[in-house]
């Protein structure tokens, strides 16, 4: 019994041990390599690493559950983008400039609103039309960056308010915003989930949908709700990055769904969906921005992060397949 | 705090000691360029930089690149806060969203020197100084050398000409056409500039600017763009139709493009401007701002004018 239970803690501790890994790693490399006279494992420098871990890791968590749920979602960094835009350039219409401070929160939510809309888009589609995830969100990435395009050419949009700064800039424990909002989705989405219904029922959906189908789960109402789920998380991880930077960038957000995928699948979530968690993605985000971080610490050259990446994502799946072998070949403790 | 915490930290502050007493004249600079690989410019900046600061055995230098990306901009930003270097040099990938970053760097006491191109105004109290090219200047000598042109030709009582700009509403294509049409008049007041559109930095849209220019008007003496790329799509605009040969181009900036037109004499003369003294200026910047020198906020660096007559004297440029 105490077996199993370590066989099962090896087999989803396999990132854990790889995030320890890194940091014994460039807290020694430092030493040796880095100019600063700063420790990598100090304090400040992990509460700053959740800090930029945040945006990724945000829309990585509702990645989890779509993917969970057997499908996918490639139009997240653009409706990153949109949603931000949505928040800063509504700071300048006449009536919110009217409302001074108050219109922060108005603005916080017709960008989240921004992201359940198209989040909307893209379950309706799904739903009623039954093609593949990736065929719909891989038109809305296209479209979705297309509007991101007409809204302001090729200009920045920018709104650069010292209160939202601030705000954004808060700390709680010496955690800033953007990582207090990443846990507290981290933990929410955790408890939807392993505690609701709805959490157990995209699990079954994600691992056989016609067994789901013939249970009687109402399949397409779920995958709406997940979409509409990574829209928001995907509008409130823009919410929590551009309320303290002010401006955006038309091309901001490229590439954050295949960022968010990896950390996902470092996680342990099963491409094909049906099996993955949210702890593990956590493990995931943190992993991938400790590398960024950690190589910049040791002065590498930035491009070879995503080679280090690249490398490390294959291993982990190899390994990961090595563990899990069934039969025979089982894990042997 | 974990005990692995108070160990580092014990660590690392034994480690600063050692360090601090070995060298006590050395300066950690940071630097977090734009986009290292995108264009030759970028790319022999970085070179140069490093180049200087070997160069220097007073300075260690962390060299960074934001790959375009404002989020890792202003995550390297902060880095380099957290890594507590002596001064930072920030290229920046967006003018406006470094902003807050840039305060958080002010506020940890860590002086910030922006190069190439400057922040928003929002920005300019937690900056110490901005390195780069006086973009006025390089108009202004831009229209110096058009006058002067003019002279050598006689025509400067009657000549007409049309202007090509860089994109709408970036402070560089404002600032070279402001100082270009604010000087212009001081040399030569007969001149006429019949014409201003925007070629957006691009070859292809000058080039269709150029033709629309050629069709309206019988008699142009000279073109301005905002920079040599521009410079040479209405150069090839007026080769088509056949009326290079009696039209003066000058640019606000020397592009390799450029550079071969006016070996082969088509295109009079525009702006030099290299990206080593760009790097080597941000970085002297750096260090005259530690070692307490009274910086101008505006640090500009020279950027030389360079015709068919002088240009043996520079280099062809790298991008």
């Amino acid at each position: 019994m105490r077996d199993e239970r370590l066989k099962t803690l090896l087999k989803g501790g396999a990132i854990w041990g790889f995030i320890l890994l890194e940091l014994v790693f460039f807290e020694v490399a430092g030493r040796i390599w880095s100019l600063s006279g700063n420790a990598f494992v100090d304090l400040d420098n992990m509460l700053l690493l959740l800090k930029q871990a945040a945006p990724i890791g945000i829309i990585a968590v509702g990645m989890t559950v779509v993917m969970i749920n057997g499908n996918i979602d490639l139009s997240v960094g653009a409706t990153y983008a949109l949603a931000g835009i949505v928040m800063l350039d509504s700071m300048s219409w006449p009536f919110m400039e009217a409302l001074g401070a108050g219109a922060i929160p108005l603005a916080w939510g017709f960008a989240l609103l921004t992201g359940a809309l198209l989040g909307l888009i893209n379950g309706l589609i799904v739903w009623k039309t039954g093609v593949d995830a990736f065929i719909v969100t891989l038109g809305a990435m296209l479209g979705f960056r297309g509007l991101v395009f007409m809204y302001n050419g090729e200009q920045p949009t920018y709104h650069l308010d010292w209160t939202m700064v601030d705000i954004a800039e808060a700390e709680i424990l010496g955690l800033q915003t953007p990582a207090l909002v990443f846990l507290a989705v981290v933990l929410g989405v955790w408890l939807l989930m392993t505690r609701t219904v709805h959490g157990r029922n995209a699990y079954a959906i994600g691992d056989n949908r016609d067994a789901a189908v013939n249970a009687g789960l109402r399949v397409g109402p779920h995958i709406l709700i997940n979409f509409v789920l990574i829209g928001v998380l995907a509008a409130l991880s823009a919410v929590a990055f551009y309320s303290g930077s002010g401006s955006v960038n038309p091309n901001d957000g490229m590439l954050f769904e295949l960022w968010a995928i990896t950390a996902v699948v470092l996680g342990g979530t099963k491409l094909t969906g049906g099996r993955g968690s949210i702890i593990g993605t956590l493990g995931g985000v943190l992993a991938i921005q400790l590398l960024r971080m950690g190589l910049g610490h040791i002065g590498a050259q930035t491009e070879t992060v995503n080679l280090v990446i690249g490398t490390i994502l294959i291993a982990v799946l190899f390994l990961d397949r090595q563990l899990n072998r069934k039969g025979a070949e089982e894990l042997k403790i | 705090m974990t005990p692995a915490t108070r160990l580092s930290l014990a660590c690392s502050t034994a480690l600063m000691a050692l360090g601090g007493a070995a060298a006590a004249q050395s300066y950690t600079i940071g630097i977090t360029q734009n986009n290292v690989g995108v264009d030759s410019y970028q790319t022999t900046y970085e070179q140069a930089f490093i180049a200087a600061a070997e160069a220097n055995p007073d300075v260690d230098v962390v060299v960074l690149d934001a790959g375009g990306d404002v989020a890792r901009q202003i995550a390297q930003i902060q880095d380099l806060v957290q890594q507590d270097v002596d001064a930072m040099i920030i290229w920046p990938t967006n003018g406006q969203a470094v902003i807050p970053a840039v305060r958080e760097a002010y506020r940890a006491e860590i002086p910030v020197i922006i190069t190439n191109s400057n922040i928003a105004e929002e920005g300019f109290d937690f900056v110490r100084s901005f390195s780069g090219p006086d973009n006025i200047t390089q108009g202004q000598r831009a229209a110096e050398i058009m006058c002067d042109r003019f002279k050598e030709k006689g025509i400067e009582d009657e000549a007409q000409i049309v202007e090509v700009t860089g994109q709408p509403g970036y402070t560089t294509a404002i600032e070279r056409s402001e100082g270009f049409q604010q000087r212009l008049p001081e040399v030569c007041p007969n001149v006429t500039l019949l014409d201003s559109q925007p070629g957006n930095w691009n070859r292809e849209d000058a080039q269709q600017v150029m033709e629309a220019f050629l069709v309206q008007y019988d008699d142009i003496d000279g073109v301005y763009s905002g920079d040599d790329n521009m410079g040479v799509g209405a150069l090839n605009a007026a080769l088509a139709a056949d009326r290079a040969g009696d039209i003066t181009f000058v640019g606000a900036t020397n592009f390799a493009v450029g550079y071969d037109a006016m070996e082969r004499g088509e295109y009079w003369g525009s702006i030099y401007q290299s990206p080593v003294d760009d790097a080597e200026a941000a970085l002297q910047t750096a260090i005259d701002v530690l070692e307490g020198e009274d910086v101008p906020f505006l640090n500009y660096f020279d950027t030389p004018k360079i015709t068919q007559e002088n240009m043996d004297e520079f280099d062809r440029p790298v991008f």
